[in-house]
């Protein structure tokens, strides 16, 4: 075969076999590893509870993006089951998550990889678990990672997430391992030597953000084992001096346990940007009113004026006899309307309120609706108010003399 | 004899051009739909338009608007619907107006009694409380969304996806 | 269906010309096919004579402009959401993965592609002028070290978009290294930065000269570059083989001696060639030499497509200017300047020679302005054009092959010799464990 032939064969070889690749790709995109969850979850569903709930059931990434904290959570596309109930003994990943803390910490408002770890933005099982991938710094603290730190309670590594919030609580619920810490921090008087938070030492280095520490920042030299941060501190609270030789720091006699949760606390210790809202216990003040002002705001809510209150009439009128003070009186004192209305206008209250005329008008049929029955119950409480107010004015007259 | 296998040699060749031609065409398609694929989004980075508004419980009677939502969702009794706020005219949110009065109106042939209306404050349009579209510049109806009860925690939930037809009533 | 087939043969008969007249005429009527000669000698055709790699370099930098366009509409060049948007690609946008592939991957063979057309080209003394009138190859030269450096200064704004550790850190290498020149070395660094941190200014002059300017720039390049070639007489080896006709002492070949309308002065470049024997050494242009760039399209990208399948694409934790990576290491194509930089910097008792200004600045500097002027350094005779390791230009070979080989072996050093704190491990040595946060 000559070359201009040549040519052409291998035009067509080379065609053909980029037309196989895109097809490679093609089926890839066609059928991502998380489809197959999706299709299994509905089985599931339809089997449970039948094919209705089963429709319910999304499909395509899901995605949770909680804007306050800049975090996307793609981890529903595969674990659906999360916010459902009746899944609690179904494999993951479509097992329930435990009811309790996740009424406490709604999945919108977290989202997963704050408590979880992981990598939220993947859509495949190794990326999004990162277990052992070099390039997410935050693997998935789950049992997987519990077992390979040879920690006695296999998923007790998420711990040290919760007490990146719960970071000024004495006592987290279900933080056993920080609890514990954190009494041993007191117990020792970790603070004697070095720094945490506002108090402290400076004998030792500065513990308040020691979390942030990069793995590239340590070394590795004196410890046996997978170079890790974890093995790290755990190595050093064995044994300080055997990791760093020029140490004053005592040995503790720390047992695997001890070690191990005071590395979770230390690990926990980091520099966060979360908003306000997102620590637990932050009192957030509201504006400073003295007790005589709370009471009477709670006597015009709740005492027999609360009709006019509710109503919106106290904004331009007072009804004195109930206690109602309105800000800015622009209408008269309705606890005399009774007789006001009739010397004033030479109609009883009720004619006045079913045809009212003057600035009434306008504020009756655009800003205030009072249904007919509502319009009685206003007469009426007119009536008591009107009643008392005699009643009081009388008292005083006589006080008076 | 050589004028035959020059025949067959000749549509082969034309058999395999065709096939060249094709897998050409279907390369240079494939990569110009995976490029053109790739810009329509899978996720959005937006609040989701199903979402979910509370419970039953918290919704007085009448109308609530829910204002970043641009929605009203409707209680009369033990049924709720989803009514939307955008006006169809230009898409300004129209304002609720309660009626003092209720008003009989005929709509679709049927009276109805009105006890709320709503405005739209940018060119005048005028709905029922149903949403029919009876004044100003609104070309159609305010579009009615799917009103759904969440199994998980009984909320209601609502979903701009999904239009319904203005009848449409969620029985709690 | 005999209209269809007209209609079909009417569009694409100038690809598959019918006949010797067809083929002249479809450089004339087809408007791709206007680039080309209607002729050109089977020598040039050849495989073995320039591996075609400058046609190789156009199609990655093809490839890189069409993976560029959706890559444009998904990333986003701002500091707080550069690397989301990057791991979006990666993850949730349909084919994502398989673009952010292609372009990396194309973008790391034109780098490698463009240096060794640079180096057959020199190999092969194409840089030369042969006998014909107003030729003028060492501009051409010029032009390509220039298109070279156009290159690298692609591939390093496009190596910061991701932000990611490897991407801030290798900026932070480079801009250091850049910033070692005298006198002016701070204002560079100033002025690449926008600043005197890598910081949003930094990525977004980056961004903006990686995807508009130096795009342009190359486009310019590259079709003056290609216009000097047609100017030149076609490749090198088109000179050689006139050169050959003269001493094979062969009857004149049918000729014009008459120049374009008998206006323009001396002989048109198409008269030179044709001292070539047409008939026997050309071929028409359409669809000899359309079907074998055809080739080279489809064979450069089934390469890279099987690399995008077969090579995941990197992407490290995000940009933490607080922590730097162990080791931290410039891209791959610059990492002969890291290692020179290091071997340059030698201390002799409390004085430091600054290997950054000598390894960085100055040793690069001689070689690319060498590299430039070489061709009117060059004195070997005319016969050496277009001959792959030719006689007369057997000592300027040699050394430059020395060179390229010393940049290659200073990149292997860099890359898998030096370990963590640039200590250097033997290959049979493994580098201590990456540590890890558990």
């Amino acid at each position: 075969m000559d070359w201009k032939n040549r040519d052409t064969v291998t035009v067509y070889s080379l065609g053909g076999a980029v037309v196989v690749m895109l097809g490679v790709v093609f089926w890839n995109y066609a059928q991502p590893e998380w489809k197959g969850y999706q299709e299994e979850f509905r089985e599931l569903v339809t089997r449970k509870f039948g094919p209705a709930r089963a429709r319910q059931v999304p499909s395509g990434i899901q995605q949770i993006w909680v804007k306050e904290l800049g975090r996307v959570d793609r981890c529903t596309t595969c674990h659906l089951g999360v916010s459902w109930q009746g899944l609690e003994s179904a494999p993951e990943p479509y097992r329930s998550h435990p009811k309790e803390i996740l009424d406490q910490h709604p999945v919108a408002k977290y989202g997963c990889t704050l408590c979880h770890g992981g990598q939220g933005y993947a859509t495949d099982t190794d990326s999004a678990h990162s277990v052992s991938n070099a390039n997410w710094g935050e693997p998935l603290l789950g049992g997987e990672l519990g077992k390979l730190n040879l920690i006695s309670n296999r998923e007790a590594l998420i711990q040290v997430n919760c007490n990146i919030c719960h970071h000024n609580d004495r006592e987290t619920k279900g933080a056993d391992y920080i609890n514990y810490a954190k009494r041993l921090v007191d117990q020792k008087g970790c603070t004697a030597c070095h720094t945490i938070g506002k108090r402290g030492g400076t004998v030792g280095p500065n513990l308040t953000y020691i979390g942030d520490l990069a793995p590239e920042q340590l070394d590795y030299s004196r410890m046996s084992g997978k170079p890790s941060v974890f093995g790290w501190h755990v190595a050093h609270f064995k044994d300080p001096k055997q990791m760093v030789s020029e140490t004053v720091m005592p040995n503790f006699g720390f047992g695997s346990k001890e070690a191990q949760a005071l590395a979770m606390l230390v690990m926990s210790w980091k520099r966060t940007n979360l908003p306000m809202a997102y620590m637990p216990g932050v009192h957030i003040p509201e504006p400073q009113r003295t007790p005589e002002e709370i009471a009477k705001e709670q006597q015009m809510l709740t005492g027999e004026g609360a009709f006019f209150v509710k109503k919106t009439c106290f904004i331009c009128h007072d009804v004195s006899s109930f206690g109602i003070e309105s800000a800015t009186k622009i209408g008269p004192d309705l606890a005399m309307a009774y007789s006001d209305v009739q010397s004033r206008f030479g109609r009883t209250l009720e004619d006045f309120l079913k045809a009212p005329t003057g600035t009434m008008s306008v504020v009756l049929s655009t800003q205030i609706h009072l249904t007919e029955a509502e319009r009685d119950e206003a007469i009426a409480k007119l009536k008591v108010a009107y009643q008392k107010k005699t009643e009081q004015d009388a008292k005083n007259k006589v006080a008076k003399k | 004899m050589k004028s035959q296998t020059q025949a067959s040699g000749v549509s082969r060749r034309s058999w395999f051009h065709k096939l060249g031609i094709g897998g050409l065409l279907a390369g240079v398609t494939g990569m110009g739909y995976a490029f053109v694929r790739a810009l329509v989004p899978n996720v959005l980075y937006e609040e989701p338009q199903r979402f979910k508004a509370g419970t039953p419980g918290q919704f007085p009677e009448g109308a609530t608007f829910l204002e970043d939502r641009r929605v009203f969702i409707v209680r009369e009794q033990n049924t709720f619907h989803a009514i939307s706020a955008v006006c169809t005219h230009l898409g300004c949110t129209v304002k609720m107006v309660t009626l003092n009065q209720p008003k009989r109106v005929a709509i679709g042939g049927r009276e109805v009694e009105e006890t709320r209306e709503f405005h739209c404050p940018c060119h005048g349009s005028k709905y029922y409380g149903d949403g029919t579209n009876f004044a100003g510049p609104a070309p159609k109806p305010l579009a009615c969304y799917r009103v759904e009860l969440a199994p998980e925690d009984g909320q209601l939930t609502v979903n701009l996806d999904e239009p319904v037809s203005r009848s449409f009533r969620l029985t709690v | 269906m005999a209209a269809q087939n007209k209609m079909w043969r009417q569009l694409t008969w100038t690809w598959k010309p019918a006949s010797d007249r067809d083929a002249g005429d479809s450089v004339v009527r087809n408007l791709l096919l206007h680039w080309f000669p209607a002729k050109v000698t089977i020598g040039s055709l050849s495989f073995r004579y320039s591996f075609w790699l400058g046609t190789i370099s156009a199609v990655l930098f093809g490839v890189l402009c069409i993976t560029g366009l959706p890559l444009m509409f998904l990333y986003v060049p701002s500091v707080e959401r550069a690397y989301q948007s990057v791991k979006d690609i990666e993850f949730v946008v349909s084919f994502g993965w398989f673009i952010r592939a292609l372009h990396r991957l194309a973008a790391h063979l034109m780098v490698a592609v463009v240096f060794l057309h640079m180096v057959r080209v020199f190999l092969a003394g194409a840089y030369k002028n042969g006998t014909a009138a107003n030729q003028a190859r060492p501009v051409n030269w010029v032009i390509g070290i220039l298109l070279m450096l156009a290159t690298f200064f692609l591939s390093f704004t496009g190596y910061l978009l991701p932000w990611d550790q490897l991407a801030y850190w290798a900026v932070t290498v480079g801009t250091n290294i850049a910033s070692a020149a005298p006198l002016v070395g701070d204002k560079i660094r100033f002025l690449l930065l926008g600043g005197n941190q890598i910081e949003q200014n930094t990525l977004l002059r980056f961004y903006v000269l990686h995807c508009f300017f130096l795009p342009a720039f190359v486009l310019f390049l590259f079709m003056w570059h290609m216009w000097r070639v047609r100017k030149d007489g076609g490749l090198a080896c088109v000179d050689k083989l006139s050169l050959e006709q003269k001493r094979q002492n062969l009857p004149p070949v049918k000729s014009k001696t008459y120049s374009l309308l008998g206006i323009t002065k001396g002989r048109t470049v198409h008269v030179e060639t044709a001292l070539v024997d047409e008939d026997e050494h050309t071929v028409s242009s359409s669809p000899f030499l359309t079907r074998r760039i055809l080739l080279v399209m489809l064979g450069t990208v089934a390469v890279i497509c099987l690399l995008a399948l077969l090579v995941a694409t990197p992407l490290e934790e995000a940009a933490n200017p607080r922590v730097t990576p162990n080791p931290a290491k410039a891209p791959w194509y610059f990492l002969w300047l890291q290692e020179l930089v290091t071997d340059t910097t030698i201390k002799l008792g409390d004085f430091t020679i600054n290997g950054a200004l000598i390894g960085g600045i100055l040793v690069p500097g001689v070689l690319i302005v060498l590299l430039a002027v070489w061709p009117w350094l060059d004195k070997s005779p005319v016969q050496a054009v277009g001959v792959w390791f030719a006689a007369d230009r057997r000592r300027q070979n040699l050394v430059f092959l020395g060179i390229v080989l010393l940049v290659l072996a200073l990149t292997v050093v860099g890359t898998f010799l030096r370990g963590p704190y640039w200590r250097f491990f033997w290959p049979w040595e493994a580098w201590p464990e990456m540590p890890a946060p558990f």
